[in-house]
Order: C-alpha cells, then sequence, then structure tokens
C-alpha cells in the first residue's frame, strides 16, 4: 500500500511543487496521475521513488515511512520499485539481454538464475528473440518492452511508469498499455504518470489529477477529464410539475450506480 | 554489497580501461609525468640528504684531553663513545705521541722545529668523533664536555648548523612538494575521470534508479583508476630507473664510491622509488576517480 499524508514539496528555488497531497494507493491497483506539465505530478512520482524527499507530510510504503528513511536504505526501496520512463533509459553499450541482466547484476544474483530470470521477462514481453539485439536496433516500442521487462526483473511490488507511451504513436501505445494491464493483473501496482488522454479515457481506471500542487479529482473507473453534470435549464412551474409526476416511479439519481468491478489485486487474485 | 556484485564491479573496472582509451591513455600520460616529478624529487632529495650526512660526517668533533688525565678518565670518555652508536658513527683517538708524529708532517720541511720538544708534557690524549647525523652535535658535545679529564671539545659549529638546516630544508621542501604534486594531479586526474564519468551519467542514473548503492556505482571508477595508477606507476619507475641509471653511469664514470660526492647507485634506490611510485599512483588513481563520480552517485 503506498499512502502520501500531507505531502509538501518546496523547491530550494521556492517553488511549491506539492500543496499537502493525501491519497492512499491499495495493493494491486492501477492508477493514472495526469495533470498538466508543472503540476507536480513529476515531484509526486518522484517522492515515490526517492528521488526527492518531502518537506512536510509522509510518503508511505506498507506502513514504512520512505521519506524519513536514511540514503543506504533508498537502492533497497528502488529495488521494490520497477520504474519506466518516457526515453526508455537503456544502455546503449549493452545487449538487450545485458541491460535486463543489469538489475539482477547489482544485487548479485548467481549468473545462471540471472539468465534464467532475464529469458523469461523476455518472454513476458514478447522480445525473447531480440535478446541479443543493441537497444538501438529495436524500435521504440520494443526498446520500452525492453525498459519494462528490466523493471519487472526483480518482480516488483510496484511499477512506476512516468509518461511510458510519449514517445510511442498511438499503436505502440496500445500495446504497452496492454502489457502494463497484464502485469498489473498479476497483483503487481502499476501508477501511471501520462498525458495521453485517449488511453486514459479508454481505460477507465483510477484517476488522480493533480493541479498546482494539490490533487483536484481521484476518482474510480474515470476517464481523462471530469464528467461534469449538464446544468438543465429551469422548467415553468406547470411543465416542472408534469414532468415530476411522470417520474415519480422512477428518478434517474435514486438509481443505483453501476459498480465498479474490483481490481484483481484487491480480491487477491 | 555482496560478494558477487562487488567482482561484478570489479569487472566492470576493468572493462572501462577498455570503453574509454583516449582517457584512458590521457590520465596515464598524466599520472605518470607527475610520478615522474615525484621520483626525481625523491632521488634528488635522497642524494642531497645522502651527501649532507657524508659531509655531517666530515667536521668531526675534536676531543682534547686535559694534561695528566687519569686511565679512568680515559675509560670514561671511551665508554660513552662506545655506548651511544646511534649518534656516533666512528671515534679514533690518539696519544700525544701520535699527534706529535702528525704536527711533524704537517709542518713537512719545517718540521725540526719540533726536534727537541717534550710532547709527553705538551700534547693531551685526543680523540676525533664522527656522527651519525650533524643534528646530535650539540648534544654529543654537551655529554663530552661533562665528563672530567676532558679539557675541551672542539666543532665546526657553524658548518654543523648549516648542514642541520640544510637537511631540514630538503626534507621540508620535498614534503611540500610530494603534496603539491599530489593534489595538482588528484585534480587533473579527477577532472579527466569527469570526462568519462559524464560520458557514463545516463548510466549511473540507470544504476541508480535499479537500486545500485553508492558503492557499487563508484567502485568500477575506483577499480578503473587505480589499474591506471598502477600502470603509471610502473611506467614512471622503470622510466626513472633508466633515466637515473644513464645519469649515474656518466656521471661516476671518475668518481669512487666512498667519495664524499658520490651519488647513491639505482640499486639502494629503486625499491623506495617503486613503493613511491606504486603508493601514489594507485592512490591518486582511484582517489581522483572517486572524486570525479561522486557527484553523480548522490541516491
Amino acid at each position: 500500500m503506498l499512502r502520501f499524508e500531507n505531502v509538501h514539496k518546496t523547491y530550494k528555488t521556492g517553488t511549491d511543487a506539492l500543496r499537502g497531497v493525501t491519497f492512499v494507493i491499495e495493493d494491486g491497483e492501477f492508477v493514472f496521475i495526469i495533470g498538466k506539465s508543472g503540476s507536480g505530478k513529476s515531484t509526486l512520482m518522484k517522492c515515490i521513488t526517492r528521488e526527492e524527499r518531502p518537506t512536510e507530510g509522509m510518503v508511505l510504503i506498507d506502513r514504512f515511512n520512505i521519506s524519513k528513511m536514511s540514503r543506504a536504505l533508498v537502492p533497497i526501496l528502488r529495488r521494490q520499485i520497477g520504474i519506466i520512463y518516457q526515453d526508455f533509459r537503456l544502455i546503449e553499450t549493452k545487449t538487450v539481454a545485458e541491460n535486463i541482466a543489469f538489475a539482477g547484476e547489482i544485487i548479485g544474483v548467481p549468473k545462471k538464475r540471472l539468465n534464467q530470470m532475464v529469458d523469461i521477462v523476455l518472454g513476458s514481453v514478447g522480445l525473447r528473440d531480440k535478446a541479443q539485439s543493441m537497444p538501438l536496433e529495436l524500435s521504440g516500442g520494443e526498446q520500452q518492452r525492453v525498459a519494462i521487462a528490466r523493471a519487472m526483473l526483480n518482480n516488483p511490488k510496484m511499477i512506476v511508469a512516468d509518461e511510458p507511451t510519449g514517445n510511442l504513436d498511438p499503436e505502440t501505445s496500445e500495446s504497452i498499455m496492454a502489457l502494463l494491464l497484464e502485469i498489473n493483473r498479476t497483483g503487481t501496482t502499476v501508477i501511471v504518470c501520462t498525458h495521453d488522454s485517449n488511453m486514459v479515457d479508454r481505460m477507465q481506471k483510477r484517476v488522480i489529477e493533480v493541479e498546482d500542487g494539490l490533487i483536484v479529482r481521484d476518482e474510480r473507473a474515470s476517464g481523462y477529464t471530469a464528467v461534469v453534470e449538464p446544468e438543465q435549464p429551469a422548467l415553468p412551474k406547470s411543465m416542472e410539475d408534469e414532468f415530476d409526476s411522470e417520474n415519480s416511479e422512477e428518478k434517474e439519481s435514486d438509481k443505483p450506480l453501476p459498480e465498479f468491478p474490483p481490481n484483481r489485486g484487491e480480491d487477491g487474485k | 554489497m555482496s560478494l558477487r556484485a562487488f567482482w561484478n564491479s570489479v569487472k566492470e573496472g576493468f572493462q572501462g580501461i577498455i570503453r574509454h582509451p583516449l582517457v584512458t591513455v590521457a590520465s596515464i600520460t598524466t599520472i605518470l609525468l607527475m610520478l615522474l616529478l615525484m621520483s626525481v624529487f625523491f632521488i634528488f632529495s635522497a642524494n642531497a640528504r645522502y651527501i649532507m650526512r657524508k659531509v655531517g660526517q666530515q667536521p668531526p668533533i675534536e676531543v682534547y684531553m686535559k694534561l695528566g688525565c687519569t686511565q679512568e678518565q680515559m675509560d670514561m670518555t671511551v665508554s660513552y663513545l662506545q655506548t651511544n652508536t646511534d649518534k656516533i658513527k666512528s671515534y679514533y683517538g690518539m696519544s700525544p705521541e701520535e699527534n706529535y708524529k702528525r704536527f711533524r708532517k704537517e709542518l713537512g720541511d719545517s718540521s725540526t722545529i719540533l726536534d727537541d720538544f717534550d710532547y709527553n708534557s705538551y700534547l693531551p690524549y685526543t680523540v676525533t668523533v664522527q656522527l651519525t647525523d650533524p643534528q646530535y652535535a650539540d648534544e654529543v658535545v654537551m655529554n663530552l664536555q661533562a665528563i672530567p679529564g676532558i679539557d675541551k671539545v672542539m666543532q665546526e659549529s657553524n658548518v654543523m648548523t648549516f648542514l642541520t638546516r640544510a637537511t631540514k630544508t630538503v626534507n621540508i621542501a620535498t614534503g611540500i612538494a610530494f603534496i603539491v604534486l599530489f593534489l595538482i594531479s588528484l585534480f587533473i586526474i579527477s577532472n579527466m575521470v569527469r570526462i568519462s564519468v559524464f560520458s557514463r551519467s545516463t548510466e549511473i542514473a540507470i544504476m541508480k534508479f535499479v537500486g545500485a548503492t553508492n558503492a557499487y556505482i563508484r567502485l568500477p571508477y575506483i577499480v578503473e583508476g587505480a589499474i591506471v595508477g598502477l600502470i603509471s606507476a610502473l611506467c614512471a619507475w622503470g622510466l626513472s630507473y633508466l633515466a637515473y641509471s644513464e645519469l649515474f653511469k656518466r656521471a661516476m664514470t671518475n668518481v669512487e664510491s666512498g667519495s664524499l660526492y658520490a651519488l647513491l647507485p639505482m640499486s639502494s634506490l629503486s625499491v623506495y622509488v617503486l613503493f613511491l611510485c606504486l603508493a601514489s599512483g594507485i592512490i591518486i588513481g582511484s582517489i581522483g576517480s572517486g572524486i570525479a563520480v561522486r557527484k553523480y552517485v548522490k541516491v
């Protein structure tokens, strides 16, 4: 579980990037973080990966306050989080397999086991045949798949993706999102920071919207823009009475809302 | 960091040397030049100290016993000279008769004036003392003067003072030169490695977000720096060995090895120069690289 409790972040320049952000993301959720450029969503993501430390408030992962953790523990935290960036961040001088294995080498996974793990994650992103290719030989979508495979290697509890489809065409973006959704179905929490309104609208997942360092919307099964109830023009008194009598049996507002299907992670499946 | 992760990191360090050959060559050349300068300073100061020590032993301390001093007093003097071997390199006693003969010899053709000289009545026993280091002169003179039976102790005080000061100056100058050269080379190396680190900053950023510790990120650069330092040290030692051996051969052709002006042979210096080069090279290389990468590794 990820919990932000009244998180404030003020940079040395005096910019208030976050001004009291509070929310909870349960294990296994798929969440979109949206907002305009400069709204504070990148700072929010950085607070999750401890690239930034809140000036006030707490960021808790599984009840552990990561905003107060010592620097020595930060690498251990990051091994629990798979991070995906817009620009893929692959090492150009290493092969696809080496790029993925890199995440295991730093924690000293034995070579034989590491090769097996790399093979499994490459298979899960559909790039087993590209293991020995160099990153620059791959398309953007394939490179992002490699980045996802690397993020998955250490079997993280949470994947944080910062604009993962920002550099990709709509079709490839779709396949990357499908892959993230697939990972989420295994119980991994996925947090995606994005500007891709079509994708957010289509996927109908939880949306947290950040504006001027504040959370202005936190809705489950939502789209990129908030659903605003259209204002009804005032009816003449006579028509109003007639309308009321016609609808007295069943008012629209009395109807139960369609229930949001539970996330896989929530019911533990 | 696990042992496997440690070896992965060391392996990366070795690969880093080949990955940026130009930076590696430039770093080796820089450290090599600095170490050569250090070696030259070391060899110069070692020779300067060696010659000064020899010179310091040359103006001896002359001890004049009282006329008619007793055997016991003579024994006390000799006992002091024999027990303080750390300060007294050698001593040489002369009887009145030996002193008389020496005077005659020094007078040459005029020695006949001493024909009827009663040396036993007018000439004392003397002892010539050579010190291990001129800095002990004052202490030894003071101790000798306290022994009964000794009339006076003569020393070339000005020469001794000069030599003591000169030795200290050479030692301080060498120390300062070492520190300055060390800092300069550390600065140059850290800036050169920074170029290599900068070109790999993306890689470092990736290492950080996949959970690499600071030590894991730094270690390859430190290993790389240490190897560069090691290669530079061996080259610097080899070059200084060849150059000094050649200089020694040419300069010492007509000089006896026991002479006051004889230089130290390279065989007696080479181990110290090698140790100096290796220690300085490895420290400069590894610390310089460690400093260069520090800015990029803060998680």
